[in-house]
C-alpha cells in the first residue's frame, strides 16, 4: 500500500466567543495516502471546514485556536513549527481549493498572474521559468489554449473554467496534499461530472493525496476512496467508500444515506432524521447523536462511545456496534 | 386524466441587450423560447435543468413577475392575459403562491413569524385580527411548528424551520398552485428529507398542485409526477416521471441522469462508464443553430446543426431530438 502523506491525530479546535467555547473539532483522527482521496462528509457546522483550516493553520485568530492534537506531514508536526516555516508548507506541500471560485480568485489580476504568483513565491524560479510552469499547470487542468487564456480575467471565464484555474493554482507547485472544500458544489451537474473526472486524471498523473470535503453523497461515491462521516465535531464512522454505502454501521450514517433520495429507484417515503444537530457550545455528555438516534440506550446518554474497528479500515464510534 | 390546472403555451421571454448612451438594442437573450407545459390538479410538475436553462424565468412568468415576449397562460381553462388587474388580484394571484430557494433572504428579518405568515391574509382578505391569528396558528401546526413560534423572529430559527415558515406563508391563502423554486437545495441533507416529506403530505392533504424548479434529479424523482427537462431556454424532453427516468430519450437527459447517479468506485471499472459531456452550455444570446444541444451531444450528426428538431410524441412522453424514432 502506498505511503501515508498526512496523519491527523486527535485534532481539537475551538472557537472562543463571548458566549463560551465552541468545540468545532473535537478529537478528529484520520490519514490520507499517496494517490488516495479521503472524503470528509457531513452537514453544515459539523466541523469539516474547520478541520481543513486547522491542517493549514488558517483559522481566524484570535477566536479560533487549535487546542490539541497532531497534524503530521512528511514526519513533521505542522502544529509545532513556526508561522514562517508553516508558510513554506502552505501552497508548496499542501494547497487548498475553496468552494466558490469567484471569491477565491482576484478579479483585477489575470489568471496567468495569479498562477504565477504562487509559482514565484513557492518555487523561487527565475522570471523566464515562471511562464512555462504556469502553462503546464493550466494544461494539467485541461484548460484549452493556455497561452491565450493566461491573459484572461476571471470574469471572462465560465464557472467551470474558473474552478479549473483555482485547481491550476493549487497544483502549480506540485503539492503532496490537496484539500478541496466543496469544490464542485457551485457547479452544474454536467460540469461537476467533468471536474470530478478531471481531478481523477490529475491525481493519476501527480499521485497527490486529496482531502475532499463535501455534503453530497453522490460526489463521494464518484471521487473518494475512503470516507469519514462527521457529526458535531467528531468523525463517527470511517470506511472505504464501497463499504460505507453498502454496509454502513453508525446510525447517523445509515440515516443520512437513507434520507437522500435515489435516482435509480422510486422512493415512496424518505427516511427523515428528526430534530437538528446539537449546539457545539452545550454538547450532550454522551454520544452526540443520541438525541436524534432511533436505537439509543441509557449508556449512549451517559458516556461517549469508543471507536471500534469493525473491518478493514472500518472504524465506528457507537455503543450499539460491537 | 385530470384537467390541467395551469397550462402554459409557447412561453417566450427575450431580454434586450443594449449598448451605448442611447441604449440601442444590439441583441436578445433568449431566456425561454417556446416553453409549453401543463400542471394537473393535485400533481407536481418539475422543471429541471442547469443554470441558464430558463427554469426560473419560467417560474417568474407563471407568477406574473415577468412580462412575456409572447405566449399564453391558462388557469382552469381561462386565459389569464385577458384578465383585468382586479380580476387577476381576485382570481389568479391569491391562488398561485411561491416558496423561494433561500429561507435566509425570503423573509423580512424585522417581522415576527405571526406577521410574515399573516401578511397574505391581511393584504388579500378582510379577516379580523383574531381570525388571522387563529389561521396563522393553524398554518404553523400544519407545517410542524408550535403556536408559540409565531412570536419569534426569523433569525431564531434553523434553515429547515425557516423553510417551514415560508411554506406556511405560501399556504395562507389556500392556493391551488404553489411554485417552489429549489425548495430544498439551500438546506442540509438530513433536513431536506423532512421538508420534502412535509411538502408531499401537504400536497395530499390540500390537493395542491406544485410547479417545482430543481437541478437535483434525485429530488425531482422523489417529488414529481411529471418532469420537463430544460436546456438553453427550451424543453427538450417531457414526460411522466417514472417513464422518463427509466427510459430517458434525449441524449441530454441521459447525460444528466448519468451525472447524478450514485456510482461507487469499482462500478466504473466494471464498465458502468458514465457519460461526461464536453464543453459548457452555449450563450442564450446566440444559441446554436438546429438542435441547441448539438454542440455538446455525443450522438450529434451533421443534420443536427441544420435542422431544428420537431417534437416527437410517444404516448404522454415527448422528446425533441432528430435521432429518436
Amino acid at each position: 500500500m502506498s505511503e501515508i502523506v498526512l496523519r491527523v491525530e486527535n485534532l481539537r479546535t475551538s472557537f472562543f466567543t463571548r458566549r463560551g467555547e465552541v468545540k468545532a473539532v473535537d478529537g478528529v483522527s484520520f490519514y490520507v495516502r499517496e494517490s488516495e482521496t479521503f472524503g470528509l462528509v457531513g452537514e453544515s457546522a459539523c466541523g469539516k471546514s474547520v478541520t481543513a483550516l486547522s491542517i493549514l493553520r488558517l483559522l481566524p485568530e484570535p477566536a479560533g485556536r487549535i487546542i490539541g492534537g497532531k497534524v503530521i506531514l512528511e514526519g513533521i508536526n505542522l502544529l509545532d513549527i513556526s508561522k514562517k516555516a508553516m508558510r513554506a508548507f502552505r501552497g508548496k506541500k499542501v494547497s487548498m481549493i475553496l468552494q466558490d471560485p469567484m471569491t477565491s480568485l482576484n478579479p483585477v489580476y489575470t489568471i496567468g498572474d495569479q498562477i504565477a504568483e504562487s509559482v514565484r513565491l513557492h518555487q523561487g524560479l527565475p522570471d523566464n521559468m515562471v511562464q512555462p510552469e504556469v502553462i503546464s499547470a493550466l494544461r494539467l487542468l485541461r484548460i484549452p489554449a493556455p497561452e491565450m487564456r493566461l491573459r484572461d480575467y476571471p470574469f471572462q471565464l465560465s464557472g467551470g473554467m474558473r474552478q479549473r484555474v483555482v485547481g491550476a493554482i493549487a497544483m502549480s507547485c506540485h503539492p503532496r496534499l490537496l484539500i478541496a472544500d466543496e469544490p464542485t458544489t457551485a457547479l452544474d451537474a454536467t460540469i461537476q461530472a467533468q471536474y470530478i473526472a478531471l481531478f481523477q486524471e490529475v491525481q493519476k498523473k501527480t499521485q497527490v493525496a486529496i482531502i475532499f470535503i463535501t455534503h453530497d453523497f453522490g460526489v463521494v461515491g464518484k471521487m473518494c476512496h475512503r470516507v469519514g462521516v462527521m457529526y458535531a465535531g467528531k468523525i463517527v464512522e470511517t470506511a472505504p467508500t464501497r463499504v460505507l454505502f453498502q454496509a454502513p454501521r453508525h446510525p447517523y450514517t445509515i440515516a443520512l444515506i437513507n434520507s437522500v433520495p435515489r435516482l435509480d429507484r422510486k422512493d415512496e417515503r424518505l427516511y427523515s432524521i428528526e430534530g437538528q444537530p446539537p449546539s457545539l457550545m452545550n454538547l450532550p455528555p454522551g454520544c452526540r447523536f443520541f438525541p436524534r438516534c432511533s436505537v439509543s440506550e441509557t449508556v449512549c446518554r451517559e458516556q461517549e462511545p469508543p471507536e471500534v474497528k469493525v473491518g478493514d479500515e472500518h472504524l465506528v464510534s457507537c455503543w450499539k456496534v460491537k | 386524466m385530470t384537467e390541467a390546472l395551469l397550462e402554459a403555451r409557447d412561453l417566450t421571454k427575450y431580454y434586450p441587450v443594449t449598448k451605448g448612451l442611447l441604449q440601442r438594442t444590439i441583441g436578445w437573450v433568449r431566456a425561454i423560447d417556446g416553453v409549453s407545459f401543463s400542471v394537473e390538479q393535485g400533481k407536481t410538475l418539475s422543471l429541471v435543468g442547469e443554470s441558464g436553462a430558463g427554469k426560473t424565468t419560467t417560474a417568474r412568468a407563471v407568477l406574473l413577475l415577468e412580462k412575456l415576449t409572447s405566449g399564453l397562460l391558462f388557469f382552469e381553462g381561462k386565459d389569464i392575459y385577458q384578465f383585468s388587474p382586479s380580476q387577476l388580484k381576485a382570481l389568479y394571484r391569491p391562488r398561485v403562491q411561491a416558496v423561494q430557494q433561500n429561507p435566509w433572504s425570503s423573509m423580512n428579518p424585522r417581522m415576527r413569524v405571526r406577521d410574515i405568515v399573516g401578511e397574505p391574509l391581511a393584504v388579500n382578505t378582510k379577516q379580523t385580527k383574531k381570525q388571522i391569528r387563529d389561521r396563522v396558528e393553524q398554518l404553523l401546526a400544519q407545517v410542524g411548528l408550535r403556536p408559540d413560534h409565531a412570536e419569534s423572529y426569523p433569525h431564531e430559527f434553523s434553515g429547515g424551520q425557516r423553510q417551514r415558515i415560508a411554506v406556511a406563508r405560501a399556504l395562507a391563502l389556500n392556493p391551488s398552485l404553489v411554485v417552489l423554486d429549489e425548495p430544498v437545495s439551500a438546506l442540509d441533507v438530513s433536513i431536506r428529507a423532512q421538508i420534502m416529506n412535509l411538502l408531499k403530505d401537504l400536497q395530499v392533504q390540500n390537493n395542491l398542485s406544485y410547479l417545482v424548479i430543481a437541478h437535483n434529479l434525485a429530488t425531482v424523482r422523489y417529488m414529481a409526477h411529471t418532469v420537463a427537462i430544460m436546456y438553453l431556454g427550451q424543453i427538450v424532453e417531457y414526460g411522466q416521471a417514472e417513464e422518463l427516468f427509466q427510459q430517458p430519450l434525449h441524449p441530454y437527459t441521459r447525460a444528466l441522469i448519468s451525472a447524478s447517479l450514485l456510482i461507487l468506485p469499482e462500478d466504473e471499472e466494471k464498465g458502468k462508464q458514465q457519460i461526461i459531456l464536453t464543453g459548457e452550455m452555449p450563450s442564450p444570446l446566440n444559441p446554436p443553430s438546429g438542435c441547441r444541444f448539438h454542440t455538446r451531444c455525443a450522438e450529434a450528426q451533421e443534420e443536427c446543426s441544420k435542422v431544428i428538431p420537431e417534437i416527437k410524441v410517444i404516448g404522454t412522453h415527448w422528446v425533441k431530438c432528430l435521432h429518436y424514432n
